[in-house]
C-alpha cells in the first residue's frame, strides 16, 4: 500500500512541477473571467447559460487533464528510462499500475473539485446557486467518470506510445459519451445482424453519460435518489477495475530493454 | 570443466572451517541454470548461462558490446523474463517482487526523476523499500554525504551534469544497505577521481560484506577490485575464475580478455 502511495505522489510531484497543468487552469480562469462579465440585456435566466457553460468547460477540462496525466504515465517512465530504477526496487506491475492510477485520478478530481468551487462562486456571484446535494453528486459521479477514463488511459498506454494512447482514449471516451447513447435509436431503424452488432458495442462500451448530472443541476431538477447513485458508483468501481485487470495483464510480462531509451 | 572444479576447491580450501559451515547453509547471492533470453526477432541474448556468485563476493562480468551483461542484468532485475532456465537472486525466484528487496541496482545510463531534487530521490527510493522516518532521512543524508554531493542535494536532477547524475544513482542504489549490489558500468560517466570514490565504495561494500555484481569495459579497474571474474561472448560464459588463476604471469586482465576471445 506504501509503495502506491509513493507512485502516486511522484504523479502528483511531476504533474505539479511541469508547466502545462498552470496553463491549462489559466486558461480555464480565463473562460470563467469571461462567464463573470456576461450580460446580455441583463436577463436573470442567463444564469442558466453561465451554469450550462461553466459545466461544460469544467467537464472539458477534467477531461483534458485526465487523459493528458493517465495516458503518458507508463509510456513516459519507458522513455526516459526511469522504469528502470523504479522497477529494481521491490515494486510489482500490479503495484504500479495502480499507483499510476491512483495518482493520475485523484489528481484530477482534486483539480476538478476547486474548477466546481470557482464556478460555485461565479453562479452565486450572478444571483443564482446549485442544490449543495445535487453538486456534491454531481461532483462524486464525476470522479468516478475521471476513475474510470484514467484506468482507460493506463490500459491503453501499457502497450501504446504515450500519444496514440492518450488520442486513443480521448476518441474512445469522446465516442462512448456522444455517440453511445443514441444507439438504441439508430438500432430502432436496422435489422438482423446489423441491429444485433450494434446492440452489442451499445452494451460492451463504457455508458460514460451516466456519470453526467449537468443538465440537473443546470435546471435545480431534484437529486438521485441513493440507490441509483449507488448503482453508478459501483458501475464505475466495476469498470475500472475491469479495465485496470486488463491493462495489468497486458503490462505484467512486458520486456524492458535498453533499446526503448 | 576439470579446471572450474579445481578453482572452486581452491577457493573452498582457502574459506575457514566455520565460515565454510555459515556460508554452506546460505544461497547464492546470484543463481542461474541454463538461462536462454531470446528476443522476437530471434536474436539469442543468452543461450543457457549459468552463473553462480557467492554471498560476499565481488563479481566482475566482462565481455563485448552486445554480449549479454546487460540482458543478463536484466532478467536478474525482473525487467525481462527468461525464455527458458531459472535465476534466482539471494535465494529467492527473480521474478519475484521481493527479490528485489535486498538489492541495490545502478543503471549504465542513469535516467532519474528529473523534476526531483537529489534527496527527495533518495527519500523515494527509500520508501519503495519500506524505509521511513528519521532512520530514512540520516541514511538518505549519509549516503549524499558519501557520494559528495552534499551542496547539490537539494537542487533539482534536470540541473546535474552526467557525473553528478551517476553519483546520486549509486547513492539510490545502496539506499536500502542492499546485500548485493548490481552495477552496470559504474565507472563510465566518472572522471579519474570519481572512478577512485567507485572503487573505494565497491570496496566498503566488500569490507561490510556485500556482494558486488558488476559490468565494466575498463578492465582495470575490474582487475583491481574483483574476487572472480565471468566472460561472456554471445550470450555464453566462455570463462570464469579468480584473476590470478585465469592470467598468465605478466599478463593482465585485458591481455588475457583479448586472447579468450580471439
Amino acid at each position: 500500500m506504501i509503495k502506491t502511495l509513493v507512485i502516486a505522489q511522484q504523479v502528483w510531484r511531476e504533474t505539479l512541477r511541469r508547466k502545462d497543468l498552470y496553463v491549462l487552469f489559466i486558461l480555464l480562469l480565463a473562460f470563467f473571467v469571461a462567464l463573470m462579465t456576461l450580460n446580455v440585456f441583463g436577463l436573470k435566466s442567463l444564469v442558466n447559460h453561465i451554469k450550462e457553460l461553466g459545466l461544460l468547460l469544467v467537464w472539458i477540462f477534467g477531461w483534458f487533464l485526465t487523459v493528458g496525466v493517465s495516458a503518458r504515465q507508463l509510456p513516459q517512465e519507458e522513455k526516459s528510462g526511469t522504469i528502470f530504477s523504479l522497477l529494481a526496487k521491490p515494486v510489482g506491475r500490479a503495484e504500479l499500475l495502480i499507483g499510476k492510477w491512483l495518482g493520475a485520478s485523484s489528481l484530477a478530481g482534486l483539480a476538478t473539485f476547486f474548477f466546481y468551487i470557482i464556478l460555485t462562486g461565479i453562479v452565486v456571484a450572478r444571483g443564482g446557486n446549485f442544490s449543495p446535494v445535487l453538486a456534491a453528486e454531481a461532483f462524486l459521479l464525476q470522479f468516478c467518470f475521471i476513475g474510470v477514463l484514467a484506468a482507460l488511459g493506463l490500459l491503453f498506454s501499457a502497450r501504446m506510445h504515450g500519444d496514440a494512447a492518450a488520442t486513443l482514449t480521448a476518441v474512445l471516451s469522446v465516442a462512448a459519451f456522444l455517440l453511445l447513447p443514441q444507439a438504441p435509436q439508430w438500432s430502432a431503424n436496422l435489422d438482423g445482424w446489423q441491429r444485433q452488432v450494434l446492440l452489442a458495442v451499445y452494451y460492451a462500451l463504457p455508458h460514460l453519460e451516466i456519470f453526467d448530472l449537468r443538465r440537473r443541476m443546470v435546471y435545480d431538477w431534484e437529486a438521485l435518489r441513493l440507490e441509483t447513485l449507488v448503482m453508478i458508483i459501483a458501475y464505475g468501481v466495476l469498470m475500472t477495475a475491469a479495465f485496470l485487470l486488463i491493462a495489468w495483464l497486458a503490462y505484467r510480462n512486458k520486456k524492458f530493454s535498453r533499446d526503448i531509451l | 570443466m576439470q579446471k572450474k572444479n579445481s578453482e572452486n576447491t581452491r577457493l573452498l580450501s582457502s574459506i575457514p572451517r566455520s565460515a565454510f559451515l555459515i556460508l554452506r547453509s546460505m544461497p547464492l547471492a546470484i543463481e542461474t541454470c541454463e538461462l536462454t533470453v531470446e528476443f522476437h526477432s530471434g536474436v539469442k541474448a543468452l543461450q543457457k548461462l549459468d552463473l553462480q556468485v557467492a554471498p560476499g563476493e565481488i563479481y566482475g562480468f566482462i565481455g563485448p558490446n552486445g554480449a549479454g551483461k546487460t540482458t543478463t542484468m536484466h532478467v536478474l532485475l525482473g525487467f525481462i523474463a527468461a525464455s527458458s532456465g531459472t535465476a534466482s537472486i539471494l535465494g529467492v525466484d527473480v521474478r519475484r517482487a521481493i527479490a528485489r528487496q535486498r538489492i541495490g541496482y545502478m543503471p549504465e545510463q542513469p535516467q532519474m526523476y528529473l523534476f526531483l531534487t537529489g534527496r527527495e530521490l533518495l527519500i523515494m527510493a527509500g520508501r519503495l523499500f519500506g524505509m521511513r522516518g528519521k532512520a530514512l532521512a540520516d541514511r538518505a543524508e549519509a549516503l549524499i554525504e558519501k557520494v559528495g554531493l552534499s551542496e547539490a542535494k537539494d537542487r533539482r536532477i534536470a540541473g546535474y551534469s552526467r557525473g553528478m547524475m551517476q553519483r546520486i544513482a549509486l547513492a539510490q542504489a545502496l539506499i536500502n544497505d542492499p546485500d548485493l549490489v548490481i552495477l552496470d558500468e559504474p565507472t563510465s560517466g566518472f572522471d579519474p577521481i570519481g572512478r577512485i570514490e567507485i572503487r573505494e565504495i565497491i570496496s566498503d561494500l566488500k569490507r561490510a560484506g556485500k556482494t558486488v555484481f558488476f559490468s565494466s569495459h575498463e578492465l582495470s579497474e575490474v582487475e583491481k577490485v574483483c574476487d572472480r571474474v565471468g566472460i561472456i561472448s554471445r550470450g555464453r560464459l566462455v570463462a570464469e575464475g579468480g584473476i590470478a588463476s585465469l592470467v598468465r604471469t605478466g599478463e593482465s586482465l585485458e591481455q588475457y580478455f583479448i586472447r579468450t576471445l580471439s
